[in-house]
This record gives C-alpha cells, sequence and structure tokens, in this order.
C-alpha cells in the first residue's frame, strides 16, 4: 500500500509549522527558503540514470514530496494537498561536471552548487520542496546534495528517505510499498508525541511554554550576527572529519563527561564555548547564550520510522558567559537544565504550543521567539544527530565514503555547529552566514571546538 | 503517584516493579505493539535518552528512588526486566 491511499489533504506537524514560520521569515527578510541538505560523498560507480527511474517511481507513489502547502480558506491550519501533487513538476535531480578533485576523499572540495542550493526559494505553493544535486568528478567519484525545504523531513526522516530509496534499487523494497503511517508517520495525527489533553489543557501547556520562553530572554540573549535584519541569504559550510582513531577518543571523552545517555550534551557545550571565544576575541559582553536543541519525538508519537514531517520538539539552554569558560562546569550545567526541563514537561509543552501555532499566521512562531528573545532565535545553532545512514554502506552503485548533514541556519544567528558520525569518524559541519564571521574568527571558533573535542 | 502513596519503599517486590516500569515503558513512553514484553530489548524498542530520563522522573514519583546516572549502564538499559531489578536493588539497599 503506498501513501498514495492517503487523504486528499495531509496536515502538517506543529514542527513543520514551526519551520514553516522560519521559512516564511527567510523569504520575507533574505530572500531565501529555510531548506537543509544532506550530502553523500560517493565513491565511483554512482548510477544518475537508475536513480532518476527510482525517484520518478518514488515520486509518483509518494505525492508528498511534491504535494503544494496551502492553507485552506486562508485561515484553517496548513495542509499538503496531495490531491494536486500530480499538476507539480517532479523533483529536479541535475548532473553537473566537475574537474578532477584532489586524490583524497576529505580533500575534496565542497562544491559550490551545494551551497547555492542552500540559499534558493522553493516554491511551496508549486509543490517544490526537494531538490538533487550530483557533482561527478573526472575519476568517476561523486558528491551528491539533497537539498528540501525543511519541513518535508527533520534530519532523522531524510536519512530514512535515502536509505529507503537504496533499499528500492537494490529491489529489498518497491517505490510504492510505503504505508502512510511509514510515510508520514500517523495521518489523523498532526502533531506527534502529544498528550491527550483539552484544549483548555493544552492552552495552559502552551503558556507554561511561552512563560519558559520569556524567561529564556532575561538577560537578553546574543548571537554573533545580532539581532534579524533584512538581507541576503548566504549560507556556506565547512566540513571537518575526524579520524577512526581520533573519533573513539573524542566519543569515549563525551560519554566520560556528560554521561552514557547524554553525550550530546558535551557536543553542545564545545559548541557554545567555541561561539563563545569569538565574542571574547570581540570584546562583546553577551548578557547570556540561549541554544536550542533539536529532541527527535518519534519514539513517543505514533511515527515510529517516520519519513516525511517533522517529528521534533525543542529543549532550550541558558548560558552565561562565565558559565562557558570551564567545559567540565558548562556540561554539568547544561545537564542540570535539561533534567529540570523534562522534569517540568517542556518538551511535552513545546510540541503543543508548536501544534497550536499551526492555526497562527505562518510567521507566528518566529515573530513570538524573536519578540521574547529580543530579536534573536537563539545564540547559534546546534545538532548532534549520531550515527549518519548506519545501515547503508553504498548508494545507486557507489561506496558512501563520507556523509552528514548541512540544515540551513537563519542569517540571525548566523553560525551553527551540527555534528554527526560515520562509519566511526565524527563529521563537523560549520554552517554560517557570509559576513558574520571574518575568516580569523572562523579559524579560532574551529580551532577551540576542536580542542575541546579532543580535549588535552 | 497511586503506588507511591500506597507503597512505602521497601514493599516493592520484583515482580511488581518489572510490571511498573513494563506499563511505564508501554502505555507512557514508546510506541510499541502486543509483541513488547518485560524482556524485550529496549533500545530496539526506540528507548533514547530523553526517554530514559522521562521513565526514571516517573520510577522517582511512583517508588522514592532516584536511580544514578552511574547505574545507566548498558546492561542495566537491556529490558524493563533489567532496570527494574536495578531499581529493586536500589530499594533494597535504601530499605
Amino acid at each position: 500500500m503506498s501513501s498514495s491511499a492517503a487523504p486528499a489533504d495531509l496536515p502538517l506537524t506543529g514542527g513543520d509549522c514551526f519551520l514553516r514560520a522560519f521559512d516564511a521569515e527567510a523569504r520575507a527578510w533574505h530572500h531565501a527558503s529555510h531548506c537543509s541538505q544532506l550530502v553523500l560523498r560517493l565513491g565511483p560507480g554512482f548510477d544518475a540514470a537508475a536513480f532518476r527511474t527510482v525517484l520518478s517511481e518514488a515520486v509518483r507513489a509518494n505525492p508528498i514530496v511534491r504535494a503544494p502547502i496551502v492553507r485552506p480558506w486562508g485561515v484553517a491550519p496548513p495542509v499538503y494537498r496531495l490531491a494536486r501533487a500530480e499538476r507539480c513538476a517532479p523533483p529536479r535531480v541535475l548532473v553537473h561536471e566537475a574537474a578532477a578533485p584532489p586524490p583524497a576523499t576529505d580533500g575534496r572540495p565542497l562544491p559550490e552548487v551545494f551551497f547555492a542550493r542552500l540559499n534558493e526559494v522553493m516554491s511551496l505553493r508549486r509543490g517544490e520542496l526537494l531538490r538533487f544535486d550530483v557533482v561527478r568528478w573526472e575519476d568517476g567519484r561523486s558528491d551528491l546534495a539533497m537539498t528540501w525545504a525543511h519541513m518535508l523531513c527533520d534530519g532523522s526522516g531524510s536519512e530514512r528517505f535515502v536509505s529507503w530509496l537504496e533499499r528500492c534499487h537494490r529491489g529489498e523494497r518497491r517505490p510504492d510499498d510505503l504505508t502512510p503511517d511509514e510515510a508520514f508517520g500517523a495521518a489523523e495525527t498532526a502533531g506527534d508525541g502529544l498528550p491527550e489533553a483539552t484544549w483548555r489543557e493544552r492552552g495552559r501547556l502552551a503558556t507554561l511554554w511561552q512563560a519558559r520562553m520569556k524567561a529564556l530572554g532575561e538577560p537578553p540573549p546574543r548571537s554573533l550576527a545580532g539581532p534579524r535584519r533584512r538581507l541576503r541569504q548566504r549560507l556556506r559550510y565547512t566540513l571537518d572529519t575526524l579520524g577512526p582513531d581520533e573519533t573513539v577518543r573524542v566519543v569515549t571523552r563525551a560519554r566520560e563527561q556528560a554521561g552514557f545517555l547524554t553525550p550530546v550534551l558535551f557536543y553542545l557545550a564545545a559548541a557554545i564555548r567555541a561561539h563563545d571565544a569569538v565574542f571574547r576575541k570581540r570584546g562583546l559582553e553577551a548578557a547570556s547564550y540561549v541554544v536550542p536543541l533539536p529532541v527527535n519525538l518519534r519514539p513517543r508519537g505514533h511515527a515510529k520510522g517516520a519519513l516525511f514531517r517533522s517529528h521534533v520538539s525543542i529543549l532550550w539552554f541558558q548560558v552565561r558567559p562565565e558559565q562557558a569558560q570551564d567545559l567540565a562546569g558548562l556540561v554539568g550545567a547544561l545537564k542540570e537544565q535539561r533534567l529540570a526541563s523534562i522534569k517540568a514537561g517542556l518538551v511535552e509543552h513545546g510540541a503543543v504550543a508548536m501544534d497550536l501555532a499551526r492555526y497562527a499566521p505562518k510567521r507566528f512562531y518566529a515573530w513570538m521567539a524573536r519578540q521574547m528573545l529580543h530579536g534573536e532565535a537563539g545564540s547559534c545553532f546546534f545538532a548532534f544527530t549520531n550515527d549518519f545512514l548506519p545501515d547503508a554502506t553504498s548508494f545507486f552503485g557507489a561506496p558512501i565514503e563520507n556523509g552528514f548533514h548541512a540544515p540551513a541556519v537563519m542569517p540571525s544567528p548566523g553560525s551553527g555547529a551540527i555534528m554527526s558520525l560515520r562509519e566511526g569518524r565524527l563529521n563537523f559541519t560549520h554552517v554560517y552566514q557570509e559576513g558574520v564571521l571574518a575568516d580569523d574568527e572562523r579559524a579560532l571558533l574551529r580551532e577551540r571546538l576542536l580542542a575541546d573535542l579532543r580535549g588535552g | 503517584m497511586a503506588e507511591a502513596t500506597a507503597r512505602g519503599m521497601g514493599e516493592w517486590t520484583l515482580g511488581a516493579l518489572v510490571d511498573l516500569v513494563f506499563r511505564i515503558l508501554r502505555d507512557e513512553l514508546l510506541s510499541v505493539g502486543p509483541e513488547f514484553t518485560p524482556r524485550s530489548s529496549l533500545v530496539e524498542s526506540g528507548l533514547d535518552s530523553l526517554a530514559v530520563t522521562q521513565l526514571l522522573l516517573a520510577i522517582e514519583e511512583r517508588t522514592g528512588v532516584w536511580l544514578d546516572e552511574s547505574l545507566l549502564t548498558p546492561e542495566n538499559l537491556a529490558s524493563a526486566e533489567t532496570l527494574a531489578a536495578c531499581v529493586h536493588e536500589q530499594l533494597r539497599r535504601a530499605g
């Protein structure tokens, strides 16, 4: 049964609407969409023709990937208009020929076209949600970027989608075999992971969350870009890949410092300290740093294996600059905040607030966050997504040499650290808005972050 | 809170704890089907760090015992049964 058996309209989740709010802000203020990108660095043998074939079959069976996003009657919560997807163009796959790269994989330059794609505008009303770019190097190796309007799927979903395409290619799955639940979580549930509650109770929980957001604004947080202002989005990113031995040491260190369950807080602390180093170099006094941490809701909702739509909530952390001076102390502070937030139910409250925001104007969520945080949306962006495509070693005939995420970061805060593990190697992607960081500041940020990861 | 008020810390049997942990996981934290049992692998059933923390908070609320982070080993988190045994041991020591 394919997901085409789904209803004509599929509601966006609260998480989708959260991302859609920032998409609307990016359009209005920065002439871009709010996209995310998954990059595969492939060895020789990528079969572009087979990829196009499988993708076109998958698109026919799963209309969500080119369904217009509309708000029925102009006021109802936004939906994917699945019934109109056939009128929309299928996702574009462009193959670019490039000059021969240096021999070492990690020395291969990141294709400029990938950065450009991250800064384009996608028409959600025309179902422009997904694009692919393949850069083919002269030695036969390729780089592939899947760029998507971020509300179409979260990071975890994007990996599931890519993995499923590969399994279709190998004949283990069929392009039309996704059930609606597998494709986008329970179709009847707009906000996955939400507690069962009356509207009044939901309102109360959202108000609690709002109070927490307001508290995050005092003292006022600061980002390196400063509060939002009108400028064109020009994102780029760099990639650092640690070797296997070094990664083992970093992962061990993360567990020692932050615990078996929450090594993510070690990476988060390192990211905060790296940004703090740039603040100090500039002589800037930030009253506080506020950083969001996306939380996957799949295990608790009805979207266990869902590919599409966002199934996330957010934990927020607030750090005073003096707390950033000591890595171990900062990790401890983040652990305390995490436990207190979970104990206070803020993950669920955030999910409820996001769900209620589906009924609000599309920029409401971003507007509210900026209001609470004095024009900022956080001091930096951070994500750690664990193992990247752990079950896949090849993609359409080519070995996967590396892979990572590069989500768009709003021009304010203008800088984000994204980390994941691929076959025992740690990838650190620094996504930044051009002009926000000078070259020496980017070098300092990278140097500080890697030094904290490595220790010693 | 019902169990906590109904039982003292020393009154939890291992069987009751297994049932408690199993029910919290099945009904509140994980999206699992009828194949989920007290011996099912928690990691394979979708247990992540957030769910573990929520589980610990629920266990503390109902038994009064907070499991120290050092006890959250892969062995203790293998299944509802192994985790319940760990809680039982802590209750026994506290009692």
